[in-house]
This record gives structure tokens, sequence and C-alpha cells, in this order.
């Protein structure tokens, strides 16, 4: 187990390499000059220069990277070009709310994706199967912002059963913050588990054709043991080999997502950030969520490693 | 038939390795391990042995399609172990293959006539028109016709998918076909239709086979001369007949014992004659000595110690077995030495 | 695995597809559609009965009017001509987004698929590194560098869905580069650059079509959702995000605003989607060609053979007693088509019967249909199935389950594939030990141990331990053994349990077949194609041709004279029956598959001794030794020679 967990977490070194040499690489791609946008029009040659070295811009780009990456593993991502804010101190506190939304929408896009996927995979072609198949397809083709606007529409608006908008952390009041996050973690996670219900569909019929499972009713088990112990845990290995991918798309849903329901989060953050150029604070964002999207692909990996005997280190 | 032999693979090692972490660097698996093996021309020899003994990395590395670690395989008097490149097309054209599964050896999105002119396209200035012709030909050859050109792959029977990779390989009059398996995912009333058209199409054109295999049977009706591989190694070379009636080394032996005989009375007492024979679940690698050490009913100390050279056998061939040393030659031998033996 | 199915599989593969009509409904309405969209895009200007940016704040914010169908948005601007201008947006949207990520991805995907190498591992991690950030905010990030506005926008969006057509692309090659037929094309001398393009390349297309309707869906939909933050189209253009992003703000005054916009989205995405599943279901591997119609017309009437009286003989301590069997399979073309007719045969207590056959024979069919086994749409139509004096058609589902297992268990072909791979081998023993037998976990696990040892492998409580990846395909099939034989069954069917083994391995198994039948007496139906295997394993020997039993006998005799001339075609055509050079003995013409079986005699069309009487329906007569040949009286001494 301990090994599985290394093993991993060596496999997802270069990946965090890569994302912080393409994040802090962008600064330098950016069309605007920091510098102008700090000191705007009025500035003079001489503030030019002193806002420059502050800036560090005049060292070489390597040097300029190494310096960085030192700080920001250390928690240190500099602080915002306009504010003068701390970018972690920011992105901090924004993050329990993202973080919430993604975790609640996950959780239902799991339990709505495999329960359908496995009830339409155990009768292909039944009524079970056209429903979950039909409301799969449709739950694609539904932008997650405008099934947040109906939801908001219908049970906040008109039935007045949760908060139109706003988000209430889960340290002050659990129930409310159950209310704030129900209605954009149900517009969220809806399409991811219309795709989890399509995988799960898929692998779970490819695996109740397999000998293993044929010879697992030779040997005369029940039909439930054979579908949840033997079926469903290699239906879900392919399964939870994307799931980590899911989980960033609902991380980045997540940012849309929070603007229909006025809620304070990374997403507001980042739109105000390209808005004025903030690269600190766009870095910052960047590094975060990969950091999050790389804790839960080892948590995944892990999972994988328990589902699937040959995944793990010998 | 002349004396030059048309291929020489002499003291061929192939050797993968396995990806680590990172893609590079990693365990490495040795395939074959020093195989020494001749074909004249218009001959055929047949490469036997069981799953990962080898044999089919040795087609490969005929064909060019892994490379040799180390060793030579000569053919005409060109080295093909040593070239940094492809094949050059003078030498592709004269080596063909058929592999062993006819549904995925042809490309399901080509027509026939596209897989059997394929090697004519890359390797000749016909027309469209002469391609057809020659494609019509060449159907012919493998009693397929004309009618069957513009269908796809999916079409046809095993059977007739493998006399198609068949007419595909004849078409550039290749001097050697590399068979590796060629009949063994199809049926045993059509098997024989095969073998049969391979061997009339070696008649009519001069052509070389080896044919890899995993029975020895079958391979003795078309072969001049039998090699029987183990674990990366030969450990029995020789003319078929003399290797499938009188097999010198204790693997052939084994092999050709466990076939059952269609004969029920005569494989009842074979049966009870064997009882005492060691189980294969003894670790099958060794470190050092003959590779057959530990499956092996006559294993001396020796065998675990020294690893036994090719010894020549009554008959002809050679068989790398100590129950063979004679005091006169007991030497290694190398392929020149073989040769004189057999000739 | 080759061996078993291929036949079958031309006439007979039944693929679970949704109802073809009802397929064809939904093409029709969602290329409708798209088609009805690309004539707004292009006609917009035309088509629209406003001037979609043209205010007018006296009439804001009204809901549908015969004036204004779908109402108006906070400045007055008609929502409709709004919409059919915004066709055109997500029409520019989509093309261009996915023609960029075509045009970035597919090339370098194939250049990195094919070379591998170092250029494959960083172009690996480039994209593993992009794909772990959440692509709306790549988005973002992207047109943080290049700027807001559509086309900069779809920049963005085709940059990004560039990664999945580059990890489909190399997904493709490296799949293909294995296949057989690229390493013929190798041997032939086809270049890198033409085995790419020509024998490659085709074979990407059907996923790219499909990946490619994939793409312009989730463009839509992104394209919307930057809209929406502002961080798309830019106001007052018009496109369906902007307008949701307008709703939004105006969801407490007229809640109406948000629906046309999001109902063209959905409908548009929901369209191409479902294309790309019909086009997905439709090309399959390879390029769709209309089936084989050089074939006669269905020989075979698909209504059921009359029963024959069954003359088999009873035999003393009979454990299975199969009459009159027959076995229907979903035929492509719709209806049903028979793989086993009037079957009948019987195994006594300690007694091997051999069922062999050739692929297509249906001798395979008949082992799972004995245990209720068939696969989804094949079922048996006719026939008793005597088990232990119970007929197994008349059982419950429950009771079937309990007869599995404890009364009769099967051995499959390939023992790395009938083995749970996510599950030791031992626990896989002690689980049907503990639900059939009720031992406990410690009791089970102990009589697990002992079965495995039993079986001849060594170390046996490690080995007990193992995955079955860890096993070599002789233990592998071992335990197999050992799990079929842990409730001490009265029948074992083992369907070609030596097939996937090398010789030397396969000896050792037939060995302990007949070690464990001498121990604990079990009936055995033992499955297989190879006439040699069943001439040492078989008491008796049962020859299957085209779904009928042709000839039962004894070994000895049936080896000794065979009766039947495809029975003694497939002995002579045995690479072992004769020691002779080429020609050898052949069977001319290939197995017929299931549905194109001829009236009479199945296999007269290819057997020499044919006479116009082999035209009519042949009976098996006989007791002990049966045979269905109406000369085989006269030439079976003569053939066996």
């Amino acid at each position: 187990m301990l090994k599985l967990i290394v093993q991993r977490l060596l496999a997802l070194l270069p990946l965090l390499f890569i994302v912080s040499v393409l994040t802090f690489s962008f600064t330098s791609l950016l069309p605007s000059d920091p510098v102008d946008l700090i000191i705007g029009d009025t500035g003079t040659e001489e503030q030019y220069e002193i806002v420059r070295e502050r800036l560090g811009l005049n060292e070489p780009i390597h040097l300029r990277y190494l310096q960085w990456l030192g700080r920001a593993v250390q928690g240190d991502l500099g602080s915002s070009f306009f504010n003068s804010v701390s970018v972690m101190g920011a992105v901090m506190q924004r993050l329990p709310v993202t973080l919430s939304l993604t975790a609640m929408s996950a959780l239902i896009a799991i339990v709505i994706g495999v329960a359908a996927g496995v009830a339409a995979a155990l009768r292909p072609r039944s009524w079970v199967d056209r429903f979950a198949t039909i409301g799969a397809t449709f739950g694609q083709a539904v932008p997650n912002f405008w099934f947040g606007l109906i939801l908001v529409a219908i049970f906040a608006v008109n039935l007045r059963w949760f908060p139109a908008t706003g988000f209430t952390p889960l340290t002050e009041s659990p129930w409310e913050w159950l209310r704030s996050v129900i209605l954009p973690s149900i517009a969220l996670g809806t399409s991811s588990s219309a795709a989890i219900a399509r995988q799960v569909r898929s692998a779970m019929v490819g695996v109740l054709q397999q000998d293993y499972i044929r010879a697992a009713r030779a040997q005369g088990l029940s039909t439930r043991r054979i579908i949840f112990r033997h079926a469903l845990t290699n239906a879900l290995v392919p399964v939870v080999a994307v799931l980590s991918f899911q989980i960033t798309v609902l991380l980045g849903g997540a940012l849309i997502v929070e603007q229909v329901f006025a809620i304070n989060g990374l997403g507001t953050l980042a739109i105000a950030a390209v808005r004025q150029q903030d690269i600190p604070l766009l870095q910052g964002l960047v590094l975060v969520m990969v950091g999050l999207v790389v804790l839960v692909q080892l948590a995944t990996d892990i999972i994988y490693g328990l589902l699937n005997p040959k995944a793990r280190p010998s | 038939m002349t004396d030059n032999p048309l291929l020489e693979i002499t003291d061929l090692q192939v050797t993968y390795s396995g990806r680590s972490l990172f893609g590079f660097g990693g365990k490495q698996f040795h395939a074959v391990k020093g195989a020494t093996l001749s074909i004249r021309a218009g001959e055929t020899l047949g490469l036997v042995g069981e799953s990962g003994s080898g044999k089919s990395s040795i087609a490969n590395a005929v064909l060019g399609l892994v490379k040799a670690s180390s060793g030579s395989i000569r053919f005409g008097d060109v080295e093909l172990a040593s070239l940094k490149t492809r094949y050059p097309p003078a030498i592709r054209s004269q080596i063909q293959a058929v592999f062993q599964d006819p549904y995925s050896s042809l490309n399901p999105s080509m027509t026939v006539e596209a897989i059997v002119t394929e090697p004519l396209r890359v390797h000749t200035s016909m027309d469209r028109a002469e391609r057809r012709a020659r494609a019509v030909e060449l159907l012919k050859l493998v009693s397929l016709s004309e009618e069957h050109l513009d269908r796809h792959p999916h079409q046809f029977s095993g059977g007739q998918r493998q006399r198609i990779a068949i007419a595909s390989a004849l078409a550039l009059q290749p001097k050697l076909i590399v068979l590796d398996e060629p009949v063994s995912a199809l049926d045993v009333s059509t098997q024989n239709q095969i073998i049969n058209l391979l061997y009339e199409r070696r008649a009519e054109f001069g052509i070389a086979y080896l044919m890899i295999a995993h029975d020895l049977a079958l391979v003795h009706h078309i072969s001049d001369r039998i090699a029987v591989m183990y674990l990366g190694h030969v450990v029995e070379e020789g003319p078929s007949d003399r290797v499938y009636h009188a097999p010198a080394h204790p693997y052939t032996r084994a092999l050709l014992d466990a076939v059952p005989l269609l004969d029920p009375q005569a494989q009842r007492q074979r049966r009870t004659a064997r009882k005492s024979a060691p189980a294969s679940d003894a670790p099958r690698l060794s470190v050092s000595g003959c590779p057959y050490q530990n499956r092996c009913p006559h294993v001396m100390s020796r065998c675990r110690s020294e690893m036994p050279p090719a010894y020549a056998i009554d008959g002809g061939g050679t068989a790398s077995c100590f129950l063979h040393a004679t005091e006169t030659c007991d030497t290694v031998r190398t392929a020149k030495d073989k040769e004189s033996v057999v000739s | 695995m080759t061996i078993k199915s291929d036949n079958l599989s031309g006439a007979v593969r039944h693929r679970a597809r949704w109802r073809p009509n009802g397929a064809q409904i939904i093409t029709g309405m969602a290329t409708g559609f798209l088609v009805l969209l690309a004539f707004l895009a292009v006609f917009a200007d035309w088509v629209s009965p406003y001037d979609p940016l043209r205010q007018n704040l006296m009439e804001a914010l009204q809901g549908p009017s015969a004036a204004h169908w779908l109402g108006t948005d906070d400045l007055g601007r008609d929502v409709l001509s709004r919409l059919i201008h915004g066709c055109r947006i997500a029409a520019i949207a989509a093309a261009e987004a996915t023609t960029i990520a075509v045009l970035l991805g597919v090339p370098i995907g194939l250049f990195i698929g094919y070379r591998g190498g170092m250029w494959d591992w960083v172009v690996m991690r480039i994209v593993e590194a992009v794909v772990s950030i959440p692509g709306i905010m790549v988005a973002i990030v992207i047109i943080a560098i290049l700027g807001a506005g559509l086309h900069r926008a779809m920049i963005a969006l085709g940059i990004l869905f560039s990664t999945s057509f580059l990890r489909l692309a190399r997904g493709v090659v490296l799949a293909e580069r294995e296949e057989v037929y690229v390493r013929s094309a190798r041997v032939v001398g086809a270049s890198d650059n033409r085995i790419l393009i020509r024998h490659i390349f085709p074979n990407i297309a059907p996923p790219l079509i499909v990946q490619v309707t994939l793409t312009v869906g989730a463009v839509l939909l992104a394209e919307a959702g930057l809209s929406f933050i502002g961080l798309g189209v830019q106001p007052p253009q018009a496109s369906w995000g902007t307008m949701l992003n307008t709703a939004a703000a105006f969801m407490d005054f007229n809640w109406f605003l948000s629906v046309p916009p999001g109902v063209a989205i959905i409908l548009t995405v929901l369209s191409v989607n479902l294309l790309g599943d019909v086009l997905r279901d439709s090309i399959g591997r390879g390029i769709a060609v209309a089936v084989t119609p050089d074939k006669p017309a269905q020989r075979f009437a698909p209504e059921p053979v009359a029963a024959e009286p069954v003359s088999l003989a009873r035999r003393a301590d009979e454990i299975l007693r199969v009459e009159n069997l027959q076995v229907m399979v979903p035929a492509r073309s719709g209806g049903e088509v028979p793989v086993i007719t009037d079957l009948s045969l019987s195994i006594a207590r300690g007694e091997t019967l051999g069922l062999v056959g050739e692929s297509g024979s249906g001798k395979t069919l008949t082992g799972l249909a004995i245990l209720g086994l068939l696969a989804t749409g094949v079922r048996t139509t006719h026939g008793s199935i005597m088990l232990n004096g119970r007929d197994l058609r008349e059982l419950t589902r429950h009771q079937m389950e309990q007869v599995r297992g404890n009364e009769a268990a099967m051995v499959f072909q390939d023992p790395t594939t009938s083995l749970n791979p996510a599950f030791t081998v031992g626990s896989q023993i002690s689980e049907v030990l503990r639900m059939k037998q009720s031992l406990t976990r410690k009791q089970a696990w102990n009589r697990t141990v002992e079965l495995i040892d039993r079986v001849g492998i060594p170390r046996p409580e490690e080995r007990a331990r193992a995955y079955p990846h860890e096993l070599s395909g002789g233990m592998a099939q071992r335990v197999a053994i050992a799990r079929a034989l842990s409730c001490n069954p009265s029948l074992l069917i083992a369907d070609e349990p030596t097939t996937a083994l090398d010789v030397t391995v396969q000896q050792e198994i037939l060995d302990l077949f007949r070690d464990l039948q001498a121990e604990f007496g079990m009936a055995i139906l033992f499955v297989t194609h190879d006439l040699a295997v069943a001439a040492d394993i078989c008491d008796r020997i049962a020859v299957m041709y085209a779904g009928e039993m042709v000839e039962m006998a004894d070994v000895d005799p049936l080896f000794a004279e065979p009766r039947h001339p495809y029975t003694s075609g497939l002995l002579s055509a045995m690479p072992h029956a004769s020691d002779r050079m080429p020609p050898l003995p052949t069977i001319r013409g290939n197995v017929p598959r299931p549905g194109d079986w001829p009236v009479g005699c199945r296999f007269s069309d290819r057997c020499d001794y044919k006479i116009a009487a082999c035209d009519a329906r042949i009976p098996l007569v006989g007791t002990e030794r049966q045979v269905r040949c109406i000369r085989a009286c006269e030439f079976g001494m003569e053939a066996a020679s």
C-alpha cells in the first residue's frame, strides 16, 4: 500500500514540474508589459526601472523561474499586481467555496452515475436502459450554468426552498451550507453524472460478457453476488481511471456555475484576474487548481490500484 | 540446390527491454539466447517450440521487425543483423511473410486487390491495369478467383483469408517466405488445404520457407529440416525424418510424446509407460547450464553447470545434450562443422 | 479463442443496438435540425424579422407577443432575431475551434504515436499537464494572453480540445501499429509514411468522425460558458452565451429570457451528440460494407426440425441425459437461426464423453446450454436436459443456481480469462465453498488450500494468495479445475480445457482430469476440436458437424472404424495421422455457417460419397453406436483404412 502511494506520487512529479514551467512561462507570453500595467500611462522612465527591478524582471528567465518555484514551494505565490494582497491568502479565502461545490457535485455525479449505469447495463434495451440512456444523452447536452438558472427560477425564486444566491460556510452552519450548495451542485453534477453513467454502462456490459462472469455463473453463485462483487469491481476499473478527469471538469465548471449563484469563489477571482491581467494571481490560481487535481489523481490512482491487482507494484 | 545457404543465422540473440517508470531502461527479457540455423534455397526449415521458446522472435528478426542484439543474419551475401536502417528494397522484396491470425493480418479497410497488389505498388512501376492483371494471376495461384478482388477481408473465412495472405506474399516472387504459425488458427479440415497449397507453390517457384509452428507433426509433413527451440535455445536440429522419428534431445522426445496418439490403445500403453516423468512445475528458468535441466528425466550434475554444445547425431543434424557426448567429438562445433556433418 | 467462435460470428453475432428504426428517426431529426441551423446561420440577415442590434427601450423585457415571438431583452432587442444571428456565431465557433483542434492534434498525435521514444514522452507529459488544469481555466489563461473576443476564444478552445484529438490519433496509431497487418506492410517494404497514411490512417477515420461530433458539442457548451462569464463573444454581438448572460441578470423580471437560448444550445448539442452516437454504432471497425450478397438465400428453414424419436440406449448409472436439444440464436437479418438441432446424448457416472467438432459445430454451445449459461438472445427451444433425474429446463432460476456448482460445474477454454482478475485465486475457490457449502471463512480457506494441493500445484498456501495474472496458463487451469470440483459435482463440463495450453502442459492437465475422475467419480463432458485429445481422455466420442451429431461410438471402434465420411475425413486430416509428404488428405470447402446449412445431409456439399438421397433429411441410426449417414454400411470399412 505504502509502496503504491510512493510510486504514484513519484509518477506525478514530472506532471507538477511541467505545469509549473507552463504556468510560469505564460507570463512572458502576455501581450502587455506588467510594468506598464502597474505604473500606468503617467509613469516615468525612472519609475519604470524601479518597478521592473522590484518585480525581478531584469534577471534571466530561468533564475526567475527558480526563485518563483522556490517561493511557491514554501506557499508564497507572490502578491497581486494591483492591491498587493497576498495571492495565497486571496486564493485560500475562496478555496473552501469552490471546493464545497466541487465535492458535493462529484458526490452527486458518482452516486447517480454509477447507479444509473449499473441499472442500465443489467437489462440492456429494457425501459430502464432506455430511460437512463436518454437521460444521459440529455444530461450531457444541457449547459450547467443554464440548468443552474432554471433551478434558481423554480426552486429559489418560485418555491423559495433554497436561497437563490450566496454561500454559507460549513463552519458557520452545516444546514445552511447544505442549502446553499445543493442547487449549484445539482446544476454542476448532472452532466458529469450522465458521462459517468455512460461509462459505467459500457464497462459493465463489457465485463458481463467476460469468461470469468460465465465461470462464476457456472459455479452457481447468486446473481446479486456476481453483479456486485465480480462484475462491478472490474467494471469500476476503467471508470475510476477517468474519474479524476471528471472531477477536473467539475472544478472548471464550478468557476462558471458560481457566477449564476453569485457565489464568491475562485471563478470570480479568475475572471477579475483576466480582466486586469493580474499575472501572479492567475499563476497562483492555476497552481492551486493543479495541486487539487493532483491530489484527486493520487486518490483515484490508489483506488485504481486497489481495484486492479495488475496495477500494483510487484 | 546450391551449397551456400540462402539464409544463415549465427549466434543470434534477441533481447527486449521492458519499460520503466520514466520510459527508459527497465528489465530486459532475453527471447533468443544464441541461435544458429541455416536454410538453403528452395528448402523448408521447420522451427518448432512451445510458447516463450523464442521461435517467433527469430521470425521477426529475420523479417527485420525486431533488431538482433548480437549475432548475424546473412541473407545471400548481405548481413542483415548489422543493417542500421530498414532493409534495402532489393532485400525486402526477397523476404516475405505469412502470419498466424488471418483475422488481424489483413487490413480491414482495404480490398483484396489492394492487399494483394500492395507489394507491387511499393516495389514495381506497374500501372493499375497491370497490377490488377497480376492480382488475378496471384489469386488463381491460391485457388481464389477474380470475383474476389473487390471484396473486403471480413467477407472471407479463415482459410480463404490465409490464401489471400499467401497470394500477397507470392506477389514479388520472393526467395524466402517466413510462415509464422500459418495454419494454427484454422479448422483441422482446412489446415491441410493450406499446407498442400504452400507445398505446391514451393515446388513451382523454388521458394524457401522458414515455417514456425508449435506442432512437430504438422511441420514434419512439409519441412526438409527441423529445428527445435526451448527457452531461447535451439536444442536440436536435423533432417525432418530423423528429428521426427529418432529425436535425439530429451525435450524433442517429450514434445513428441506429449501429443496424444490417434490410436486409443497405443495411447493407453504410452500413458502407463510415461507416468514417472517429473512435472513441469519446476522453475523453468535456470541460471547456468542446460535450459532443460529442470524438466529433464536424464539430468546429470554436469547439465547444471555447463551449457551443452551441439553434438553431431547419427542420421544428420545436432543436439545440444550431454547424452550424445563422445570422447572424440566433445567440442563445440561451429556452423561450418555442422554443415560438413550434414552433407 | 480463435478456434471456438469465429465462424459463428459472421452469421450469428447480434449486436445490442437501439431499435434500428428508432435510430433512423433520431438520426433524421438530428440531421434536419442541424440543416435548419446551417440555413439560419447563412441567411440570418434575411430570415430574422428585426435587426438583432436595434434597441427599443420602450419595449424592453417583454414576453412573447405577435410582434416579438420570443419577446424582447433588456434593451428591447428582438430575442428571435438575436437567436437566429446566434446560430451564425455558433456555427463559426464550432467550425473554427474544431478545425484548429483537428489540424493541431491529429498530425502531432500521428507523429508521436508512430515515432514513440523521447518525442512521445515529452509531448505526452505536456498534454497530461494541460489536461490536469481544468479546461475552462486553460481557456481563461489563453484568453488572458490573446485577449477576449469570439475568434480569440475559439483559438483558445481549439488549442484546448486539440489534446483530445492528439490522444485519439496517438492511441489509434499505438493500437494499429501492433496489428499484424501493419507488420505485414512492413515486411512488404512499405515506408513509414506509406504505412501511416495508407494503412493506419483509414482506421482513424471512424473514431475521428465521432470525436469531431463530440468536440462540436463540447465547443458549443464551452463557447456559451465563456460568453456567459464575459470572456467570449463581446456585447452587443448576439451569441447564445451572451444572451444567457443578459437573461441571468434579469431572472427576477423576466425568467423567459433564459429559455430560447438555452433550448437552442441544448437542441444543437443534443443533435450533434446523437449523430455522433449513431456514427459510433454504425461505423464499427473497418469500413461498413453490405453483407455478402453472393451467399445463397437462407437454405435452412428456420422452423424447428421435427424431433426424431430418441434411439439412444439407456446406460446404467446415468448422470446426464439430453434429448432432442435445439438451440436458436438471433440472426443478423432478424429472426432466429438454429445452431444445434435434435441433439441427444447421455453420460454415466465415472464416464467421459467427448464432444468433438470444428468451429461452428455447436459443441461449445451444447455445454453452455446444459448449464443454462447461454448468452442473452440465445435460447434453448426444444428438448430435455435430465441431470440426476431432474429436467434442468423445468427448474426456476434460483433452483438452477443451486444446481450449478453443486451438481454440475464447468471448466473453460482460456484459464487466464475465466478467473476474475480482481481477486486472488484462493479467494475465488473459497468463495464458492462458503456460498455453496456454507463453510466458515476458515474452513473454506483450509479446504481451498487442500484443493489447490490436490490439483498438483506446489506451495499451495502461497499460490492461493496469488492473482490470476501471476500464474502460468497451466497453473491457472489447475486452479479453475480445483474450483469446479470444490463442491464435488456429479457432472463436469470441460470446454476445450487444454486448447490454450502448450502440448507438454496439455498432457499434464489430461492426466489430472483422469486422476480426479478416478477419485471423485464425476461424469465428464469433454468438448474439444482435437480428435487426438479425445482419443486420450474419452470413453465415448460424439462427433458434431453443423449443429447436429453425425456419429457416436466408443473410442476404440470410432478410431478403428469411423462410419461417417466426416469423421474419417477429420481423422485422416490430423497432422500426425500420416507420415507422408503433401498432398495431404483434405476435406474440400469450408464448414458452413449456421443459417447456411443444406436441408438434407449437412455434410453433403463436401462429401465424396454424395448421392441423390442425401438431399433429404438423414436420421441418426443405431443405439450403442450411432451414425447419421445413409451410406455408412457401404463405405465404413474402406474409408477407415
